[in-house]
């Protein structure tokens, strides 16, 4: 086998985030690659560079020997490249034969648009790969499994025979995805096509590569053969992270129940069923761990019990009063405090400058206010600048915009400011998320000293080191189900591994 | 007051013939801005285009002594101005409503200021321009009521139907009008297809400043019979602006809904004894409203089918 | 939250301003007209005489007062570009109100017109304000739409059920009654006691988006929804209250140009002033204080293109010119500067990944 691909010492560097650090990786011809990694450990931005999408910042890339100077999907799609986006690429308002056609239309008279040879050609792809969808249905009328048969077809219709899918189950159902798999491994056996699978989920890697490579933190942590490797062993090298920590020295009994959660059914963005049937109870002085591969949904749940998205059925009490579907303000005012999962779109004001983002929720208190409406603006700077030292915020003081912090300082910010409620109820997602060590041991620290305090935590964290490191129970969620739950220190990492990937279910060990 | 009269008032062959006048110089610059709008740019800076595009006609046409020549700077003036609003929509990523709001008022300020200098200080060029000629269709002016309503317009009335069914073409059956439509609707999907989305947007900025020349042509040169009046556009940008909304930037549609603004502007002018013909204006405005909403509220009725369907799927294996 | 209105910004703004004036003088040079003459004597327009003095800081209180009412809605994330239709109503109804109510006590009639136009202009805001809150009905195109209709409706009324009783006048309301007339400051001029309620409002509005715990709220939902929603703001209201809020400006300015200047609704109430009063808000970037001054320096313009044109013959239209110039000049300003930034990152990116490697060499 000859190598399709060559990345040499690639490097691709968005401000203010390394995305790519130096990756050197051979793809062969005809093979299914995995390349599996949390989300931002830079695997699409990787398959965007072989796209043309991003232009490396560093390093060199090679098709078929050849090196690669211009960097455009243009120049991809000659070189006989596809790729099927996370967030499709089409035009809900044109059909399928028009979206499939776009860029290379067939022409009648040499000027107008052939509707009618569009459609005959579309229907030769779905017969000649079995692909079975409408030529003449609009994409906004069709299914997310459908559309993505359109973005299949899409690339075999420019002549690919290198595909790229990045994350293409996420939006499928279980039948939908053993029927693409199916189609892989059809169009790799007869039409000796190479296929790059991106994905976080390990028993896809499992079914369906022959090689598989593990990202973290922008970097290739390694590259196997899929036979020489199992589940457990991908978690850890996707997960893993020195451990160098001391021990945490946790105290005293859980308490009373304080978020308690009722058969919970909640839906995505796209409107499918992400959590479905979940029921849990956070007890006062405990950390609940929720381990899972990412988009199980567990950020769904997390969303739905603070209020920041609707639930379709069950129940979420906060504190014995009832939450579900209250407004994220009621049920602050329940004593709930919520570190978000993604702080750039729901933590922070990035515009706002760092007192003023370590204000917010604070600023109907007394202190803040004269008169009970003009803003103390030195108490305010003083109450800002008393959290910036008291949780070692570094940047250049409380004045600077937030937006142009690092991301551990953000999250510092985020974590003072939800900290400081003190509220018997701390929801708290991907903590450390884009942290240093440093930062994250400091995180940990204060996350057990809340707990240690007498307040109920639920925590959710795509590292499972940090799941062990912080929680006294810990569930496992699977499409969107708990699998298993388990007393922290009564389980190891490898078994809870099996759980997490849906290979086994409670009762069934 | 007569019952009869009124509905005979209403539907007598001087309303349609005058609702076919009030439509063209609309429906022109409603061709062109639903360019922009397919291309994803809201372009409220219509009205000062048309503005420009009357100007230049008339003074062309004034210093050459030609009705053509008049439309033919108005079209090369209207290729200018595309580039202008694109330099600044695409290039630059200017907010579309400033450039948009700034180009009206500019458009307002610089045609009075060099029609005074140019024609004195009233502002008009009175009827000292050539003007486009009248055209009798042969046959069809000999039908009664039909002939009377079709026959016997300004030769832009007639360009325009020609207009409208090209623009159709162009837009959903020529390669060049998918690509437009997809720079709107979803650029990465038509940059990851490999064509170039801010290219789309260029050509059709220029494309709307080209329709926005003509209709201003046809303002100066057609509709007022040959002279230019200081604000002459009188907020047709706007009302071409509603169109497009109106017709989700169809063609046909388009065309059917500056029909709909010239009805109700006709019917105003014959119900004057009856009723307020600014009552009778609004009437267009309040339905783009109710329309805006409807779409909205369909669009967000359609995904939820769409979800159950899928939920549906999933529940039952 | 200094850095929205830096030193660069400054720069930027007096080069457009000097930019503007250039182009002008450049458009005045051709069309035979000497540049100096023409602008000494836009100067002399707006400041030579108290009456020239009073017109041009009545014409600024409006551009000020319809540029507020903008920068408070694009502080919580909505564009109000109904303001005109809101003004225009709220001029009729303060109009016809202080017609019923001839004979009465000003001190009931004023503040009955005063709300009765906040009133009018509240409500015709708050219709796009909920359709774009509830159902995301982009609201530039609905204000647009419902200020023509709302210029329909003020003619109507001003033909019709409300017309005046002279027949010379088409299209205009009854006499305001001369009690209810503001004082003049400057007599012959059309500044009145008006101005000092309007200095009130710009006073307050300032003060409640810069320094009171609801401006720091609307600035939150202004700048992230989410995140303003999830710190638990009521951020539906707020966008819906501040619109309601900005269309009772924009009705109350209304009422001041008929009860402070002309003394009767008709349609010269307002030449699409508040479009003006919107590039003023543009220019200033929404924030309160440029948008009085830059209302100031547009207000001299204009004011100061009258006289010129009496005085040098140049067409008053120039001002648009050199108003437009201006904000054209501020969005290349901007669309140059955000892309000298880009490829400052880009070429940063690959320094850092360069010196990364090497000091990474280096330590290994």
């Amino acid at each position: 086998m000859t190598d399709e691909i060559r990345f040499e010492h690639i490097s691709m560097e968005f401000p203010g985030v390394l995305a790519n650090d130096d990756i050197s990786l051979s793809i062969r011809d005809g093979e299914v690659f995995a390349l599996v990694g949390e989300n931002g450990a830079g695997k699409s931005t990787l398959m965007n560079i072989l796209y043309g999408i991003n232009t490396p910042t560093a390093g060199e890339l090679y098709v078929r020997g050849e090196k690669v100077t211009t960097f455009s999907p243009k120049a991809a799609i000659d070189r006989g490249i596809g790729m099927v986006h996370q967030h499709f690429m089409l035009v809900p308002s044109f059909t399928v034969a028009q979206n499939i056609v776009l860029g290379r239309e067939p022409k009648n008279a040499g000027v107008l648009f052939d509707n009618r040879k569009a459609e005959k050609l579309t229907r030769e792809l779905v017969e000649e790969y079995g692909l079975e969808v409408d030529p003449s249905a609009e994409i906004r009328d069709i299914s997310v499994g459908l559309q993505q048969r359109v973005e299949i077809l899409k690339t075999l219709y420019r002549g690919a025979d290198i595909l790229i899918l990045d994350e293409p189950t996420a939006v499928l159902t279980p039948q939908e995805t053993d029927e693409l798999f199916e189609v892989i491994r059809r169009i790799v056996r007869e039409k000796q096509m190479t296929v790059i699978i991106i994905t976080h989920k390990l028993n896809e890697v499992m079914a369906i590569s022959d090689r598989v490579g593990v990202m973290r933190q922008g970097k290739l942590i390694g590259v196997e053969e899929t036979k020489n490797v199992n589940e457990k062993i991908l978690a850890s090298m996707m997960v893993g992270r020195p451990v160098l920590f001391d021990h945490l020295e946790k105290a005293g009994e859980p308490g009373e129940v304080a978020i308690k959660v009722d058969d919970l059914y909640v839906a995505d963005n796209r409107g499918l069923p992400a959590v479905r049937g979940v029921s849990l109870e956070v007890k006062k002085g405990e950390v609940l761990g929720i381990a899972a591969i990412e988009g199980n949904g567990q950020s769904e749940l997390l969303e739905a019990i603070t209020g920041l998205r609707k639930i379709n059925r069950g129940t979420v009490a906060v504190c014995g009063r009832d939450a579900t579907n209250h407004t994220p303000g009621e049920i602050r005012d329940m004593g709930l405090s919520h570190v978000p999962e993604d702080r750039l779109s729901t933590g922070v004001d990035k515009l706002a400058s760092v007192a003023d983002n370590l204000l917010v929720g604070r600023q109907k208190e007394k202190r803040f206010n004269l008169l009970g409406f003009h803003q103390r603006r030195s108490t305010v700077e003083r109450y800002a600048e008393e959290l910036y030292r008291k949780f070692d915020i570094r940047g250049a003081g409380i004045h600077t915009e937030v937006g142009s912090m690092s991301g551990g300082n953000m999250q510092k910010v985020v974590v003072a400011r939800e900290f400081t409620f003190d509220t018997p109820v701390l929801v708290i997602s991907q903590p450390t998320r884009g942290v240093d060590i440093g930062a994250m041991e400091f995180f940990h620290t204060r996350i057990i000293e809340k707990r240690n305090e007498g307040a109920a935590i639920l925590l959710s964290s795509a590292d499972l080191d940090e799941v062990f490191r912080l929680s006294d129970r810990i569930i496992t969620l699977y499409e969107g189900k708990i699998t298993g739950e388990f007393s922290a220190n009564a389980i190891t990492k490898e078994e809870i591994g099996f759980y997490m990937t849906g290979s086994r279910k409670e009762g069934e060990a | 007051m007569n019952n009869h009269n009124v509905w005979a008032t209403v539907f007598s062959a001087g309303t349609f013939a005058q609702m076919l006048r009030s439509a063209t110089p609309v429906a022109l610059a409603a061709l062109g801005g639903l360019m922009t709008e397919h291309a994803g740019i809201m372009n409220i800076g219509m009205d000062g285009m048309i503005l420009m595009g009357a100007f230049v006609a008339a003074v062309a046409s004034y210093f050459c002594a030609s009705a053509a020549m008049g439309v033919l700077a108005a079209v090369a003036f209207g290729i200018l101005i595309g580039l202008f609003f694109a330099l600044f929509t695409v290039k630059l990523k200017s907010d579309e409503f400033i450039i948009g709001c700034a180009l009206n008022t500019f458009a307002l300020g610089v045609t009075a200021y060099l029609s005074r200098e140019i024609f004195g200080l009233s502002g008009t060029s009175g009827y000292l321009v050539p003007c486009l000629p009248d055209v009798t269709i042969p046959l069809i002016n000999k039908i009664p009521f039909v002939g009377e309503v079709l026959s016997g317009h300004s030769v832009f009335v007639y360009i325009t139907w020609i207009l409208v069914v090209l623009m159709w073409l162009f837009v959903y059956r020529t390669p060049v009008g998918f690509w437009i439509r997809a720079s709107g609707e979803s650029p990465e999907t038509l940059r990851t297809a490999g064509k170039n989305p801010e290219r789309m947007k260029w050509i059709a900025s220029i494309l709307c400043g080209v329709f926005c020349g003509l209709a201003g042509a046809h303002l100066s040169l057609g509709y007022l019979n040959g002279s230019f009046v200081e604000g002459m556009s009188a907020s047709r940008g706007y009302i071409a602006f509603a169109c497009v909304i109106f017709a989700a930037a169809n063609p046909p549609k388009a065309y059917l809904a500056a029909l709909m603004f010239g009805f109700f502007d006709a019917l105003g002018l014959r119900l004057q004894d009856y009723i307020s013909s600014d009552l009778t204006g609004t009437i267009p405005y309040l339905i783009t409203i109710v329309m805006m909403v409807y779409v909205v509220v369909s669009g967000q009725k359609r995904r939820e089918r769409l979800a159950r369907q899928q939920l549906k799927k999933i529940e039952t294996p | 939250m200094k850095k929205r209105l830096n030193v660069g910004y400054l720069v930027a703004l007096l080069i457009s301003l000097a930019v503007a004036l250039l182009i002008g003088a450049a458009i005045l040079a051709i069309s035979g007209h000497n540049p100096l003459v023409a602008y000494r004597a836009l100067l002399g327009g707006a400041f030579s005489n108290g009456r020239h003095i009073g017109d041009m800081l009545e014409y600024a209180m409006v551009l000020c007062l319809c540029g507020l009412a903008c920068d408070i809605g694009s502080r919580v994330g909505i564009f109000n570009v109904g303001g005109e239709g809101q003004l225009l109503l709220g001029a009729i109804f303060a109009a016809q109100i202080g017609v019923w109510l001839d004979g009465t006590s000003a001190w009931i009639a004023i503040p009955l017109a005063a709300l009765g136009a906040m009133a009018v202009g509240g409500f015709y805001a708050w219709i796009p304000g909920v359709l774009k809150v509830k159902l995301k009905v982009n609201e530039v195109i609905t204000t647009i739409m419902l200020n023509t209709v709302a210029a329909f409706l003020c003619q109507f009324l001003a033909k019709g059920p409300w017309k005046n009783a002279n027949k010379n006048i088409v299209a205009g309301t009854g006499n305001l009654p001369s009690a209810f007339w503001f004082s003049k400051l400057v007599p012959g001029s059309n500044l009145s006691t008006a101005i000092i309620f309007s200095a009130i409002i710009t006073f307050l509005v300032w003060y409640i988006l810069q320094k009171t715990t609801k401006g720091y709220e609307m600035r939150l939902t202004g700048d992230n929804p989410r995140f303003a929603l999830f710190a638990g703001l009521k951020t539906d209201r707020i966008v819906i209250i501040t619109m309601v809020i900005s269309g009772m400006m924009c009705g109350l300015c209304g009422m001041f140009r008929v009860y402070g200047a002309e003394h009767i609704y008709k349609s010269s109430v307002s030449n699409e002033y508040y479009f003006e009063g919107l590039m003023v808000a543009m220019i200033a970037q929404y924030q309160p204080l440029p948008t009085v001054i830059i209302s100031l320096i547009f207000a001299i313009l204009k004011i100061g293109a009258m006289g010129m044109e009496t005085a040098a013959g140049v067409p008053k239209q120039l001002y648009l010119i050199i108003q437009t110039v201006v904000i054209f000049c501020m969005a290349a300003e901007t669309g140059i500067r955000v892309a000298i930034g880009k490829a400052r990152e880009k070429r940063q990116a690959a320094l850092d990944i360069k010196t990364r490697r090497e000091g990474g060499a280096a330590h290994e």
